[in-house]
């Protein structure tokens, strides 16, 4: 399938700062989380994408699109910065018409929905609203644009346990039309066991990896040991904890040097997906 | 419609191969009968928690031995199971459970009669509570 957003050798660099060379391509009906720690490059590389940073070399297409040559593909994607600018003097009700107007494929079903499903209010000024209401209207006034792609930075960010719930079922649902394409960046885990398919992890400008979730969660295995363990280093060892217990990448072979060494182990386990992905930005 | 579906992340077993035996279990077993609606792929993963890529995988399969069918538009559903197959899956899934359990027994060092042993009083213990 033809990808929705392709990255090609694409570069970043400010004086204190150097994005990539990234390449990536996402690919359609598929849900992606940017995941990684704070200033990691992942609002650059939406900004960038988006054709709001320009890039210091390398291409962006968007549904075949240079994003730097046309302005085909802005109406093709709907995207939900982290800064909210602009918005303050007007209430949901007044932001809802300029929004809707811009958009032809503007579902009114369901932000109506939205709204009476995350309790927003339409009738105050944004700028008087709290960050969780905020938050949630700018979520009502973008996925009802209904564009083939969404990118949604820190869609959960200030929301409350029920108003998450509904969201990510509302993206699940969203997402049940053909070939639609999201990109959440999050710090979340809840978002990403929920609803992504693929994961994107960015650590110093660089991408880390870029693979589908479920081979994520079977990089890395704990084994807890009967004694402690010596102190060279074992096969694929990624990690102690403590004396008795070791985090590998490679369990055939780190089994086969424990049963060589009669080294008995009461215990294995795959780390968790968050576990995981804090493993690959530390070590 | 949510699936008593329950995956093992630590199993060997890839969890594509998870979702299509538990599928087929609860077809042969009669709690999902011919013709019941599926959640969709999208919906699947999100109560599972894995990738649409993985439940995708397992959908193909499934639908690939006719087990069930999806009609464009409409959704998947339960396909009709020729009875003798049912019968086939019902004794695939005791076997696979006992084999674990047979395992189990062998990794705490108990011998044969052993097994046996304790497997005939468990099973007469349950008999009795019925």
């Amino acid at each position: 399938m033809k990808a929705s957003i392709e990255v090609t050798q694409l570069e970043k660099i400010r004086d204190d700062f150097h994005l990539g060379p990234i390449n990536i391509n996402i690919e359609p009906g598929i849900v992606t989380a940017l995941v990684g720690n704070n200033g990691a490059g992942k609002s650059t590389l939406i900004k960038t994408i988006m054709n709001l940073v320009k890039p210091s070399s390398g291409d962006i297409r968007i549904l075949g699109s240079y994003v730097e040559e046309t302005q085909d593909w802005q109406k093709e994607i709907a995207y939900l910065p982290q800064n909210k600018l602009g918005y303050d003097p007007f209430n949901g009700n007044q932001l809802k018409e300029l929004i809707a107007s811009l958009y032809p494929n503007w579902d009114d079903k369901l932000f109506n929905r939205m709204v009476k499903e995350l309790d927003v209010n339409l009738r105050k000024n944004f700028k008087s609203l709290s960050p969780g209401m905020q938050q949630k209207l700018l979520l009502s006034l973008t996925i009802p644009r209904n564009t083939p792609i969404l990118i949604l930075d820190e869609p959960t960010s200030h929301i409350d346990i029920v108003s998450k719930s509904i969201l990510l079922d509302l993206l699940a649902e969203w997402m049940e039309h053909d070939d639609r394409t999201l990109i959440l960046a999050t710090h979340q885990v809840e978002d990403i066991r929920k609803l992504a398919d693929m994961v994107a992890i960015m650590k110093d400008g660089d991408l880390l990896a870029h693979t589908d979730k479920d081979s994520l969660t079977q990089s890395y295995t704990q084994y807890w040991m009967v004694d402690p363990l010596p102190s060279d280093s074992l096969p694929g060892e990624v990690k102690r904890k403590g004396s008795k217990s070791i985090v590998t990448e490679n369990e055939v072979q780190l089994e086969q040097y424990l049963s060589q060494h009669q080294l008995n182990w009461l215990n294995k386990e795959q780390l968790s997906l968050e576990d995981t992905i804090s493993l690959m930005l530390t070590i | 419609m949510e699936l008593p579906i329950k995956l093992s992340e630590q199993s060997r077993e890839p969890i594509y191969h998870q979702i299509e035996h538990q599928i087929k279990a609860l077809i042969a077993s009669g709690q999902l009968e011919t013709g019941t609606p599926l959640p969709s792929i999208r919906a699947l993963s999100k109560d599972l928690e894995v990738s649409v890529i993985t439940t995708r995988r397992a959908y193909q399969n499934l639908e690939y031995e006719g087990f069930i069918k999806t009609l464009q538009g409409k959704g998947t559903f339960v396909a009709n199971i020729h009875s003798s197959l049912k019968r086939e899956i019902k004794e695939d899934t005791v076997v696979r459970a006992l084999k674990t359990a047979i395992e189990t027994a062998y990794q705490h060092n108990y011998s044969k009669t052993e097994i046996n042993k304790l497997f005939n009083a468990i099973l007469n213990d349950q008999e009795g509570r019925l």
